[in-house]
Protein backbone atom coordinates (compact mmCIF):
# COMPACT_ATOMS: atom_id res chain seq x y z
CA UNK A 1 0.00 0.00 0.00
CA UNK A 2 3.15 2.17 0.96
CA UNK A 3 4.43 2.21 -2.68
CA UNK A 4 1.66 3.56 -3.90
CA UNK A 5 0.93 7.01 -1.77
CA UNK A 6 3.66 8.66 -4.08
CA UNK A 7 0.92 8.28 -7.24
CA UNK A 8 -1.81 9.86 -5.31
CA UNK A 9 -3.17 12.98 -6.73
CA UNK A 10 -3.35 15.59 -4.26
CA UNK A 11 -7.04 15.22 -4.06
CA UNK A 12 -6.76 11.82 -3.35
CA UNK A 13 -4.12 12.22 -0.91
CA UNK A 14 -5.49 14.97 1.12
CA UNK A 15 -8.64 12.56 1.19
CA UNK A 16 -7.03 9.95 2.28
CA UNK A 17 -5.15 11.99 4.99
CA UNK A 18 -8.44 13.39 6.46
CA UNK A 19 -9.82 9.96 6.00
CA UNK A 20 -7.10 8.31 8.43
CA UNK A 21 -6.35 6.17 5.22
CA UNK A 22 -2.49 6.57 6.28
CA UNK A 23 -0.39 9.03 8.41
CA UNK A 24 1.14 11.89 6.78
CA UNK A 25 4.48 10.40 8.04
CA UNK A 26 3.69 7.52 5.81
CA UNK A 27 2.94 9.79 2.64
CA UNK A 28 5.96 11.98 3.41
CA UNK A 29 8.28 8.72 3.69
CA UNK A 30 6.48 7.02 0.22
CA UNK A 31 7.50 10.62 -1.51
CA UNK A 32 11.01 10.81 0.13
CA UNK A 33 11.46 7.22 -1.05
CA UNK A 34 10.58 8.39 -4.32
CA UNK A 35 12.95 11.42 -4.56
CA UNK A 36 15.67 9.71 -3.54
CA UNK A 37 14.80 6.66 -6.31
CA UNK A 38 14.48 9.32 -8.92
CA UNK A 39 17.24 11.72 -8.35
CA UNK A 40 20.16 10.02 -9.41
CA UNK A 41 18.20 10.11 -12.63
CA UNK A 42 16.20 13.32 -12.64
CA UNK A 43 18.24 16.17 -10.51
CA UNK A 44 14.47 17.90 -9.94
CA UNK A 45 15.70 18.78 -6.65
CA UNK A 46 18.11 21.12 -5.28
CA UNK A 47 17.23 20.77 -1.66
CA UNK A 48 15.19 18.05 -0.31
CA UNK A 49 14.21 18.96 3.52
CA UNK A 50 13.85 15.11 4.74
CA UNK A 51 14.27 15.94 8.77
CA UNK A 52 12.13 19.09 8.47
CA UNK A 53 9.29 17.25 6.92
CA UNK A 54 8.97 13.63 8.48
CA UNK A 55 9.06 15.90 11.78
CA UNK A 56 6.38 17.93 10.61
CA UNK A 57 4.42 15.18 9.61
CA UNK A 58 4.26 13.67 12.51
CA UNK A 59 3.38 16.30 14.95
CA UNK A 60 0.24 16.80 12.35
CA UNK A 61 -0.31 13.03 13.19
CA UNK A 62 -0.24 13.72 16.76
CA UNK A 63 -2.48 16.90 16.41
CA UNK A 64 -5.13 15.15 14.20
CA UNK A 65 -6.29 15.75 10.95
CA UNK A 66 -8.08 19.40 10.41
CA UNK A 67 -10.12 19.54 7.23
CA UNK A 68 -10.38 23.39 7.44
CA UNK A 69 -7.14 23.44 6.38
CA UNK A 70 -6.81 23.42 2.31
CA UNK A 71 -3.70 21.07 2.26
CA UNK A 72 -3.60 19.88 5.58
CA UNK A 73 -0.26 17.64 5.39
CA UNK A 74 -0.25 17.53 2.11
CA UNK A 75 3.49 17.70 0.77
CA UNK A 76 4.47 20.27 -1.73
CA UNK A 77 8.01 21.35 -3.87
CA UNK A 78 8.89 25.15 -4.39
CA UNK A 79 10.79 26.61 -6.97
CA UNK A 80 14.05 27.80 -5.52
CA UNK A 81 13.20 31.19 -6.17
CA UNK A 82 10.52 31.25 -3.63
CA UNK A 83 12.20 33.19 -0.16
CA UNK A 84 11.74 30.52 2.21
CA UNK A 85 13.61 30.45 6.16
CA UNK A 86 16.18 28.02 6.74
CA UNK A 87 17.36 26.84 3.62
CA UNK A 88 19.30 28.76 0.69
CA UNK A 89 17.24 30.27 -2.30
CA UNK A 90 19.70 29.91 -4.99
CA UNK A 91 17.71 30.72 -7.97
CA UNK A 92 19.59 28.15 -9.90
CA UNK A 93 22.27 30.66 -9.76
CA UNK A 94 25.87 30.45 -8.43
CA UNK A 95 25.37 34.16 -7.58
CA UNK A 96 23.25 32.93 -4.84
CA UNK A 97 24.37 29.63 -3.85
CA UNK A 98 25.05 30.27 -0.60
CA UNK A 99 21.90 33.30 0.20
CA UNK A 100 19.73 32.23 3.34
CA UNK A 101 16.96 34.57 3.44
CA UNK A 102 15.83 36.60 6.23
CA UNK A 103 12.69 36.75 5.15
CA UNK A 104 9.60 34.60 3.41
CA UNK A 105 7.29 34.67 0.90
CA UNK A 106 3.71 34.91 0.84
CA UNK A 107 3.16 32.30 -1.21
CA UNK A 108 5.07 29.93 1.92
CA UNK A 109 3.86 31.55 4.61
CA UNK A 110 -0.18 30.75 3.33
CA UNK A 111 1.42 27.32 2.32
CA UNK A 112 2.16 26.85 5.94
CA UNK A 113 -1.37 28.34 7.19
CA UNK A 114 -2.98 26.14 4.63
CA UNK A 115 -0.95 23.03 6.39
CA UNK A 116 1.33 22.17 3.94
CA UNK A 117 4.93 20.22 3.98
CA UNK A 118 6.91 21.81 2.21
CA UNK A 119 9.41 19.03 1.29
CA UNK A 120 11.72 19.84 -1.34
CA UNK A 121 13.24 23.45 -3.44
CA UNK A 122 13.30 22.70 -7.14
CA UNK A 123 15.64 22.93 -10.05
CA UNK A 124 15.35 25.84 -12.50
CA UNK A 125 17.36 27.88 -15.46
CA UNK A 126 19.21 30.49 -13.67
CA UNK A 127 17.08 33.37 -12.18
CA UNK A 128 14.17 31.72 -14.32
CA UNK A 129 15.48 32.47 -17.69
CA UNK A 130 15.04 29.71 -19.89
CA UNK A 131 12.85 27.39 -21.33
CA UNK A 132 14.49 23.98 -20.88
CA UNK A 133 16.72 24.48 -17.34
CA UNK A 134 19.49 23.65 -18.97
CA UNK A 135 20.48 27.23 -17.92
CA UNK A 136 20.94 26.00 -13.85
CA UNK A 137 24.11 26.77 -12.47
CA UNK A 138 23.38 23.13 -10.82
CA UNK A 139 22.80 21.44 -13.84
CA UNK A 140 20.21 20.18 -15.69
CA UNK A 141 16.71 18.46 -14.86
CA UNK A 142 15.90 15.57 -17.42
CA UNK A 143 12.66 14.89 -18.50
CA UNK A 144 11.22 11.89 -16.34
CA UNK A 145 9.35 10.79 -19.34
CA UNK A 146 12.30 10.73 -21.42
CA UNK A 147 15.87 10.91 -19.98
CA UNK A 148 17.42 12.07 -23.35
CA UNK A 149 15.29 15.27 -23.37
CA UNK A 150 14.84 18.47 -21.56
CA UNK A 151 11.74 18.81 -18.80
CA UNK A 152 10.80 22.56 -20.31
CA UNK A 153 11.52 25.38 -17.94
CA UNK A 154 12.49 27.29 -16.09
CA UNK A 155 10.13 25.63 -13.88
CA UNK A 156 11.71 21.75 -15.19
CA UNK A 157 12.09 20.32 -11.51
CA UNK A 158 9.11 21.52 -10.44
CA UNK A 159 7.25 19.54 -13.89
CA UNK A 160 9.67 16.86 -13.77
CA UNK A 161 8.96 16.03 -10.25
CA UNK A 162 5.08 16.19 -10.39
CA UNK A 163 5.39 13.95 -13.57
CA UNK A 164 7.41 11.33 -11.49
CA UNK A 165 5.77 11.30 -8.41
CA UNK A 166 8.48 13.12 -6.44
CA UNK A 167 5.18 15.30 -5.15
CA UNK A 168 1.59 15.83 -5.66
CA UNK A 169 1.78 19.25 -6.65
CA UNK A 170 4.36 22.31 -7.16
CA UNK A 171 4.65 25.65 -7.37
CA UNK A 172 6.50 27.28 -10.05
CA UNK A 173 6.68 30.92 -11.36
CA UNK A 174 5.64 31.84 -15.09
CA UNK A 175 7.25 35.26 -16.95
CA UNK A 176 7.21 33.70 -20.35
CA UNK A 177 5.50 30.41 -19.86
CA UNK A 178 7.73 29.14 -17.31
CA UNK A 179 4.62 27.20 -15.76
CA UNK A 180 2.85 26.28 -18.96
CA UNK A 181 5.58 24.86 -21.42
CA UNK A 182 7.86 22.48 -18.38
CA UNK A 183 3.98 21.05 -17.80
CA UNK A 184 3.31 20.77 -21.34
CA UNK A 185 6.57 18.81 -21.88
CA UNK A 186 6.29 16.60 -18.67
CA UNK A 187 2.61 15.51 -19.40
CA UNK A 188 1.40 17.36 -16.18
CA UNK A 189 -0.93 20.24 -15.59
CA UNK A 190 -0.06 24.09 -14.78
CA UNK A 191 -1.47 27.42 -14.04
CA UNK A 192 -0.32 30.59 -14.78
CA UNK A 193 -2.47 32.72 -12.42
CA UNK A 194 -3.72 36.62 -13.44
CA UNK A 195 -1.04 38.85 -13.17
CA UNK A 196 -1.37 40.16 -9.85
CA UNK A 197 -4.03 37.57 -8.40
CA UNK A 198 -0.93 35.96 -6.29
CA UNK A 199 1.62 38.35 -4.35
CA UNK A 200 5.38 38.28 -5.43
CA UNK A 201 6.91 38.92 -2.35
CA UNK A 202 9.32 37.19 -1.08
CA UNK A 203 10.03 35.73 -5.16
CA UNK A 204 13.66 36.41 -6.51
CA UNK A 205 12.25 38.53 -9.40
CA UNK A 206 12.98 38.47 -13.14
CA UNK A 207 10.50 40.18 -15.12
CA UNK A 208 8.48 42.19 -12.69
CA UNK A 209 5.92 43.22 -14.62
CA UNK A 210 5.30 39.56 -15.87
CA UNK A 211 6.62 37.18 -13.44
CA UNK A 212 3.80 35.37 -11.63
CA UNK A 213 3.52 32.93 -9.02
CA UNK A 214 1.37 29.55 -10.06
CA UNK A 215 0.37 25.67 -8.93
CA UNK A 216 1.70 22.78 -11.24
CA UNK A 217 -0.15 19.26 -10.98
CA UNK A 218 -1.45 15.75 -12.46
CA UNK A 219 -5.07 17.02 -12.09
CA UNK A 220 -7.05 20.22 -13.27
CA UNK A 221 -8.75 20.04 -9.01
CA UNK A 222 -5.13 20.01 -7.93
CA UNK A 223 -4.00 23.15 -9.27
CA UNK A 224 -7.42 24.93 -8.20
CA UNK A 225 -7.03 23.48 -4.83
CA UNK A 226 -3.42 24.77 -4.68
CA UNK A 227 -4.46 28.47 -6.13
CA UNK A 228 -7.07 28.53 -3.54
CA UNK A 229 -4.22 28.32 -0.15
CA UNK A 230 -2.38 31.27 -2.05
CA UNK A 231 -4.51 34.09 -3.98
CA UNK A 232 -5.52 36.90 -2.84
CA UNK A 233 -4.62 40.44 -1.71
CA UNK A 234 -1.11 41.08 -0.03
CA UNK A 235 -0.22 44.36 1.63
CA UNK A 236 3.08 43.43 1.28
CA UNK A 237 3.25 43.41 -2.53
CA UNK A 238 1.88 46.72 -4.06
CA UNK A 239 1.18 45.00 -7.71
CA UNK A 240 -1.16 42.21 -5.69
CA UNK A 241 -4.84 43.01 -6.61
CA UNK A 242 -7.37 43.80 -3.95
CA UNK A 243 -9.89 41.88 -6.07
CA UNK A 244 -11.14 39.16 -3.44
CA UNK A 245 -10.33 35.14 -4.71
CA UNK A 246 -12.98 33.30 -6.08
CA UNK A 247 -13.95 30.04 -4.88
CA UNK A 248 -11.05 27.36 -6.79
CA UNK A 249 -11.95 24.13 -5.06
CA UNK A 250 -15.61 23.77 -5.29
CA UNK A 251 -15.53 23.67 -8.89
CA UNK A 252 -18.10 22.59 -11.55
CA UNK A 253 -17.08 20.96 -14.57
CA UNK A 254 -18.15 22.92 -17.51
CA UNK A 255 -20.70 21.43 -20.68
CA UNK A 256 -18.45 21.10 -23.75
CA UNK A 257 -21.72 22.37 -25.72
CA UNK A 258 -21.52 25.77 -23.92
CA UNK A 259 -18.28 26.27 -25.02
CA UNK A 260 -16.72 28.80 -27.77
CA UNK A 261 -12.85 28.26 -28.10
CA UNK A 262 -11.02 31.21 -29.98
CA UNK A 263 -8.41 29.44 -32.39
CA UNK A 264 -5.99 32.10 -33.00
CA UNK A 265 -4.37 31.60 -37.00
CA UNK A 266 -0.98 33.00 -36.06
CA UNK A 267 -0.69 30.19 -33.20
CA UNK A 268 -2.14 27.25 -34.79
CA UNK A 269 -0.67 27.77 -38.22
CA UNK A 270 3.05 28.06 -37.38
CA UNK A 271 5.20 25.20 -38.28
CA UNK A 272 4.87 22.47 -35.86
CA UNK A 273 7.36 19.38 -35.57
CA UNK A 274 4.69 16.56 -37.12
CA UNK A 275 4.52 14.41 -33.46
CA UNK A 276 3.03 17.97 -32.01
CA UNK A 277 1.07 18.29 -34.85
CA UNK A 278 -0.60 15.02 -35.27
CA UNK A 279 -1.03 15.05 -31.82
CA UNK A 280 -2.87 18.57 -31.40
CA UNK A 281 -4.96 17.66 -34.79
CA UNK A 282 -6.70 14.71 -32.72
CA UNK A 283 -6.91 16.63 -29.94
CA UNK A 284 -8.75 19.42 -32.28
CA UNK A 285 -10.93 16.30 -32.91
CA UNK A 286 -12.18 15.46 -29.95
CA UNK A 287 -13.11 19.44 -28.93
CA UNK A 288 -15.01 19.27 -32.00
CA UNK A 289 -16.56 15.52 -31.43
CA UNK A 290 -17.97 16.59 -27.77
CA UNK A 291 -19.42 19.65 -29.20
CA UNK A 292 -17.44 22.34 -28.63
CA UNK A 293 -17.33 25.47 -30.57
CA UNK A 294 -14.26 26.21 -32.54
CA UNK A 295 -13.33 29.41 -33.96
CA UNK A 296 -10.62 30.54 -35.98
CA UNK A 297 -9.61 34.31 -35.36
CA UNK A 298 -6.39 36.29 -36.38
CA UNK A 299 -4.52 38.02 -33.70
CA UNK A 300 -1.63 39.84 -35.91
CA UNK A 301 -0.13 41.73 -32.69
CA UNK A 302 0.81 38.08 -31.73
CA UNK A 303 3.40 38.11 -34.62
CA UNK A 304 5.55 40.83 -32.48
CA UNK A 305 5.03 39.35 -28.71
CA UNK A 306 8.72 37.63 -29.40
CA UNK A 307 9.99 41.22 -30.03
CA UNK A 308 8.11 42.58 -27.06
CA UNK A 309 8.86 40.48 -24.58
CA UNK A 310 12.72 40.13 -25.25
CA UNK A 311 12.93 43.55 -24.75
CA UNK A 312 10.43 44.11 -22.03
CA UNK A 313 11.89 41.07 -19.63
CA UNK A 314 15.50 42.05 -20.63
CA UNK A 315 14.59 45.73 -19.38
CA UNK A 316 13.41 44.60 -15.89
CA UNK A 317 15.49 41.78 -16.04
CA UNK A 318 19.11 44.07 -15.76
CA UNK A 319 16.94 46.13 -13.28
CA UNK A 320 16.13 43.71 -11.25
CA UNK A 321 19.26 42.26 -11.38
CA UNK A 322 21.51 45.21 -10.45
CA UNK A 323 21.04 44.59 -6.98
CA UNK A 324 23.53 41.72 -7.57
CA UNK A 325 26.58 43.38 -6.86
CA UNK A 326 28.91 41.05 -4.62
CA UNK A 327 28.65 44.09 -2.17
CA UNK A 328 25.85 43.08 0.42
CA UNK A 329 25.16 39.47 -0.15
CA UNK A 330 25.63 36.87 -3.03
CA UNK A 331 28.83 36.15 -4.68
CA UNK A 332 31.95 38.28 -4.55
CA UNK A 333 34.91 37.55 -6.82
CA UNK A 334 38.32 36.27 -4.72
CA UNK A 335 40.17 38.93 -6.30
CA UNK A 336 39.47 42.48 -7.68
CA UNK A 337 40.81 45.92 -7.84
CA UNK A 338 38.68 48.84 -7.27
CA UNK A 339 34.96 49.13 -6.62
CA UNK A 340 33.77 49.39 -9.95
CA UNK A 341 36.12 46.25 -10.85
CA UNK A 342 34.40 44.10 -7.94
CA UNK A 343 31.33 45.03 -9.37
CA UNK A 344 31.96 43.14 -12.40
CA UNK A 345 34.06 40.74 -11.46
CA UNK A 346 31.64 39.68 -9.12
CA UNK A 347 28.73 39.75 -11.30
CA UNK A 348 30.57 38.17 -14.45
CA UNK A 349 31.60 35.20 -11.89
CA UNK A 350 28.40 34.77 -10.59
CA UNK A 351 25.96 35.38 -13.25
CA UNK A 352 25.94 32.77 -15.85
CA UNK A 353 26.01 33.28 -19.52
CA UNK A 354 22.33 33.15 -20.49
CA UNK A 355 21.83 35.76 -17.36
CA UNK A 356 24.16 37.90 -18.27
CA UNK A 357 23.06 38.15 -22.27
CA UNK A 358 19.67 39.22 -21.29
CA UNK A 359 21.06 41.74 -18.44
CA UNK A 360 23.44 43.26 -21.45
CA UNK A 361 20.55 43.33 -23.56
CA UNK A 362 18.08 45.05 -20.95
CA UNK A 363 20.70 47.56 -20.50
CA UNK A 364 21.18 48.34 -23.96
CA UNK A 365 17.05 48.42 -24.57
CA UNK A 366 17.07 50.99 -22.00
CA UNK A 367 19.88 52.94 -22.71
CA UNK A 368 20.11 56.88 -23.85
CA UNK A 369 19.84 56.98 -27.43
CA UNK A 370 17.81 53.13 -27.90
CA UNK A 371 15.58 53.65 -25.10
CA UNK A 372 11.97 55.47 -27.46
CA UNK A 373 13.63 52.79 -30.21
CA UNK A 374 13.15 49.82 -28.24
CA UNK A 375 12.05 50.09 -24.90
CA UNK A 376 9.41 52.57 -25.66
CA UNK A 377 8.32 51.14 -29.22
CA UNK A 378 7.78 47.44 -27.10
CA UNK A 379 5.63 48.58 -24.26
CA UNK A 380 3.71 50.64 -26.71
CA UNK A 381 3.14 47.33 -28.76
CA UNK A 382 2.25 45.20 -25.32
CA UNK A 383 -0.90 47.26 -25.35
CA UNK A 384 -1.75 46.21 -28.82
CA UNK A 385 -1.47 42.63 -28.01
CA UNK A 386 -3.16 43.24 -24.64
CA UNK A 387 -5.90 44.95 -26.23
CA UNK A 388 -6.58 42.06 -28.97
CA UNK A 389 -6.38 39.87 -26.34
CA UNK A 390 -9.02 41.40 -24.35
CA UNK A 391 -11.24 41.80 -27.83
CA UNK A 392 -11.01 38.33 -28.88
CA UNK A 393 -12.66 37.06 -25.50
CA UNK A 394 -15.03 39.23 -26.20
CA UNK A 395 -16.14 37.05 -28.89
CA UNK A 396 -15.04 33.67 -27.25
CA UNK A 397 -15.13 32.13 -23.79
CA UNK A 398 -11.41 31.44 -23.98
CA UNK A 399 -8.71 31.05 -26.33
CA UNK A 400 -6.98 27.92 -26.97
CA UNK A 401 -3.34 27.80 -28.26
CA UNK A 402 -0.64 24.95 -28.33
CA UNK A 403 1.74 25.27 -25.68
CA UNK A 404 5.11 24.28 -27.54
CA UNK A 405 5.59 23.46 -31.48
CA UNK A 406 8.21 20.96 -31.01
CA UNK A 407 8.13 17.87 -28.25
CA UNK A 408 10.99 18.14 -25.70
CA UNK A 409 14.01 18.49 -27.55
CA UNK A 410 17.11 16.93 -26.40
CA UNK A 411 20.24 18.56 -24.43
CA UNK A 412 21.78 21.63 -25.79
CA UNK A 413 19.92 21.62 -29.03
CA UNK A 414 19.22 25.80 -28.76
CA UNK A 415 22.05 26.71 -26.26
CA UNK A 416 24.15 28.26 -29.15
CA UNK A 417 21.21 29.60 -30.61
CA UNK A 418 19.52 31.84 -28.21
CA UNK A 419 17.42 33.55 -30.65
CA UNK A 420 16.09 29.89 -32.26
CA UNK A 421 15.14 29.46 -28.51
CA UNK A 422 13.22 32.96 -27.72
CA UNK A 423 11.54 32.30 -31.06
CA UNK A 424 10.21 28.84 -29.41
CA UNK A 425 8.35 30.69 -26.71
CA UNK A 426 6.28 32.41 -28.95
CA UNK A 427 2.90 30.02 -27.68
CA UNK A 428 3.10 31.33 -24.08
CA UNK A 429 4.60 34.78 -24.26
CA UNK A 430 1.56 36.23 -25.13
CA UNK A 431 -0.25 35.96 -22.27
CA UNK A 432 2.47 37.41 -19.72
CA UNK A 433 2.07 40.41 -21.52
CA UNK A 434 -1.34 40.33 -21.42
CA UNK A 435 -1.75 39.71 -18.15
CA UNK A 436 -4.57 37.21 -18.37
CA UNK A 437 -4.72 33.56 -16.81
CA UNK A 438 -3.46 30.20 -18.41
CA UNK A 439 -3.99 26.59 -17.98
CA UNK A 440 -1.74 24.00 -19.53
CA UNK A 441 -2.69 20.86 -19.81
CA UNK A 442 -1.89 17.20 -21.77
CA UNK A 443 -3.89 16.70 -24.86
CA UNK A 444 -1.97 13.13 -25.66
CA UNK A 445 1.43 12.17 -26.61
CA UNK A 446 2.66 12.37 -30.20
CA UNK A 447 4.43 9.20 -31.95
CA UNK A 448 7.57 9.51 -30.44
CA UNK A 449 5.71 9.00 -26.92
CA UNK A 450 6.51 12.27 -25.76
CA UNK A 451 3.77 14.59 -24.22
CA UNK A 452 1.83 17.64 -25.99
CA UNK A 453 -0.21 20.25 -24.36
CA UNK A 454 -2.83 22.99 -25.10
CA UNK A 455 -3.36 25.99 -23.42
CA UNK A 456 -6.47 27.75 -22.40
CA UNK A 457 -6.53 31.62 -22.11
CA UNK A 458 -9.51 33.52 -20.33
CA UNK A 459 -9.95 36.70 -18.98
CA UNK A 460 -7.39 38.69 -16.44
CA UNK A 461 -8.93 37.24 -12.60
CA UNK A 462 -11.25 34.46 -13.74
CA UNK A 463 -9.19 31.70 -13.04
CA UNK A 464 -12.41 29.92 -11.45
CA UNK A 465 -14.14 29.68 -14.99
CA UNK A 466 -10.63 28.92 -16.70
CA UNK A 467 -10.61 25.83 -14.21
CA UNK A 468 -14.46 24.97 -14.73
CA UNK A 469 -13.21 24.97 -18.75
CA UNK A 470 -10.32 23.09 -17.93
CA UNK A 471 -11.84 20.02 -15.99
CA UNK A 472 -14.54 19.71 -19.59
CA UNK A 473 -10.97 19.40 -21.52
CA UNK A 474 -9.11 17.53 -19.30
CA UNK A 475 -11.81 14.93 -19.28
CA UNK A 476 -11.89 14.50 -23.05
CA UNK A 477 -8.56 14.03 -23.70
CA UNK A 478 -6.29 11.12 -23.11
CA UNK A 479 -4.50 10.74 -19.88
CA UNK A 480 -0.79 11.05 -20.10
CA UNK A 481 0.38 7.26 -18.95
CA UNK A 482 1.24 7.47 -15.11
CA UNK A 483 4.94 7.39 -14.35
CA UNK A 484 4.88 7.98 -10.89
CA UNK A 485 6.24 4.52 -9.68
CA UNK A 486 7.81 3.72 -13.17
CA UNK A 487 11.95 2.92 -12.33
CA UNK A 488 13.54 5.81 -14.28
CA UNK A 489 17.24 4.48 -14.88
CA UNK A 490 20.06 6.90 -16.67
CA UNK A 491 21.06 6.26 -20.52
CA UNK A 492 24.48 4.09 -20.62
CA UNK A 493 27.40 6.35 -22.02
CA UNK B 1 19.02 49.67 -36.45
CA UNK B 2 22.33 48.25 -36.94
CA UNK B 3 24.17 47.35 -33.85
CA UNK B 4 27.99 47.10 -33.83
CA UNK B 5 30.70 45.51 -30.99
CA UNK B 6 31.21 48.95 -29.54
CA UNK B 7 27.38 49.40 -28.62
CA UNK B 8 27.64 45.74 -26.99
CA UNK B 9 30.27 46.67 -24.87
CA UNK B 10 29.27 50.05 -23.65
CA UNK B 11 25.94 48.18 -22.85
CA UNK B 12 28.42 45.72 -20.81
CA UNK B 13 30.12 48.81 -19.14
CA UNK B 14 26.86 49.96 -18.00
CA UNK B 15 25.76 47.18 -16.39
CA UNK B 16 28.91 46.23 -15.16
CA UNK B 17 29.39 43.27 -17.21
CA UNK B 18 32.88 41.83 -18.66
CA UNK B 19 32.62 41.08 -22.34
CA UNK B 20 36.07 40.53 -24.00
CA UNK B 21 38.09 37.50 -23.34
CA UNK B 22 41.04 38.95 -22.20
CA UNK B 23 39.05 40.87 -19.05
CA UNK B 24 37.91 37.21 -18.04
CA UNK B 25 34.70 36.99 -19.34
CA UNK B 26 34.24 33.56 -20.97
CA UNK B 27 33.10 33.71 -24.62
CA UNK B 28 32.95 37.40 -24.73
CA UNK B 29 32.99 37.25 -28.79
CA UNK B 30 29.89 34.78 -28.66
CA UNK B 31 28.05 37.07 -26.59
CA UNK B 32 28.79 40.19 -29.18
CA UNK B 33 27.68 37.89 -31.79
CA UNK B 34 24.03 36.90 -29.79
CA UNK B 35 23.48 40.12 -28.67
CA UNK B 36 23.56 41.86 -32.52
CA UNK B 37 21.21 39.30 -33.65
CA UNK B 38 19.11 39.42 -31.19
CA UNK B 39 18.62 43.54 -31.40
CA UNK B 40 18.39 43.04 -35.31
CA UNK B 41 15.78 41.08 -34.77
CA UNK B 42 14.05 43.10 -32.67
CA UNK B 43 13.51 45.74 -35.76
CA UNK B 44 10.58 43.61 -36.55
CA UNK B 45 8.58 46.20 -34.34
CA UNK B 46 9.17 49.00 -37.01
CA UNK B 47 6.87 47.56 -38.81
CA UNK B 48 3.71 48.69 -36.61
CA UNK B 49 3.01 52.59 -36.01
CA UNK B 50 2.60 53.30 -32.41
CA UNK B 51 2.79 56.74 -32.47
CA UNK B 52 -1.20 56.91 -31.03
CA UNK B 53 -0.40 54.32 -28.60
CA UNK B 54 0.03 54.97 -25.18
CA UNK B 55 2.49 52.40 -23.59
CA UNK B 56 1.86 50.06 -21.62
CA UNK B 57 4.24 49.17 -18.57
CA UNK B 58 2.06 46.81 -16.27
CA UNK B 59 -0.68 45.05 -16.76
CA UNK B 60 -1.32 45.80 -13.59
CA UNK B 61 -5.72 47.60 -13.09
CA UNK B 62 -6.18 48.10 -9.26
CA UNK B 63 -3.06 47.56 -7.62
CA UNK B 64 -3.22 47.37 -3.01
CA UNK B 65 -3.24 50.54 -1.60
CA UNK B 66 0.24 51.94 -0.98
CA UNK B 67 0.80 51.36 2.92
CA UNK B 68 2.33 54.17 4.94
CA UNK B 69 6.20 54.16 5.39
CA UNK B 70 6.33 53.19 9.32
CA UNK B 71 7.77 50.60 10.97
CA UNK B 72 5.78 47.57 11.49
CA UNK B 73 7.43 46.06 14.47
CA UNK B 74 11.22 47.89 14.89
CA UNK B 75 12.59 45.08 17.50
CA UNK B 76 11.81 42.98 14.59
CA UNK B 77 13.34 45.04 12.06
CA UNK B 78 16.57 45.52 14.06
CA UNK B 79 16.87 41.83 14.65
CA UNK B 80 16.44 41.36 10.67
CA UNK B 81 18.91 43.83 9.85
CA UNK B 82 21.35 42.16 12.49
CA UNK B 83 20.64 39.23 10.43
CA UNK B 84 21.21 40.50 7.05
CA UNK B 85 24.35 41.85 8.13
CA UNK B 86 25.63 38.46 9.67
CA UNK B 87 24.72 36.64 6.48
CA UNK B 88 26.84 39.62 4.65
CA UNK B 89 29.34 39.22 2.01
CA UNK B 90 32.08 40.77 3.71
CA UNK B 91 31.14 42.83 6.96
CA UNK B 92 32.88 44.76 9.71
CA UNK B 93 30.48 45.90 12.34
CA UNK B 94 26.99 47.42 10.98
CA UNK B 95 29.42 48.02 7.23
CA UNK B 96 29.44 46.00 4.32
CA UNK B 97 33.08 46.38 3.17
CA UNK B 98 34.13 47.31 -0.02
CA UNK B 99 37.64 48.67 -1.79
CA UNK B 100 38.43 52.50 -0.93
CA UNK B 101 36.76 54.69 -2.95
CA UNK B 102 37.80 57.83 -1.88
Amino acid sequence: MDKALCSLSLEEARKGLLRRDFTAFELVESLLRRIRETEPALNACLAVFEDESLKQARAMDESGPDPSKALWAVPVTLKDVYNLQGAPATAGSRMLKDYLPSYEATVVKRLREAGAILIAKTNLDEFAMGSSTEFSAYGPTRNPRNLAVVPGGSSGGAAAGVAAGQAPGAFGTDTGGSIRQPAALCGCVGLKPSYGRVSRYGIIAYGSSLDQAGPLARTVSDCGRLLSAVAGPDGLDSTCSRRPPEDYVNLKEKAPGSLTLALPRELWEASFHPAVKETLDGALELLKAAGVGLKTVSMPALRYSVAVYYILAAAEASTNLARYDGARYGYRAEKYGDLSDMYKKSRTGGLGREVRRRILLGTFVLSSGYYDAYYKKAAQARRLIRDEYLKTLEEADFILAPVSSIPAWPFGSFTEDPLTQYQLDIMTLPLNLAGGPGLSLPCGEGSDGLPVGVQLMGEPFKERSLLEAGLALERMFPKPPDITRSPLTLPRG
Amino acid sequence: MTVDKKAALAAAELARLELSPEEGGELGEKLVEDFTKIVGYMDILNEIDTSLVEPLYSPMTDPEEPRKDVPRDEEAGAEKARSILEKGTRVSGHFFTVPRVV
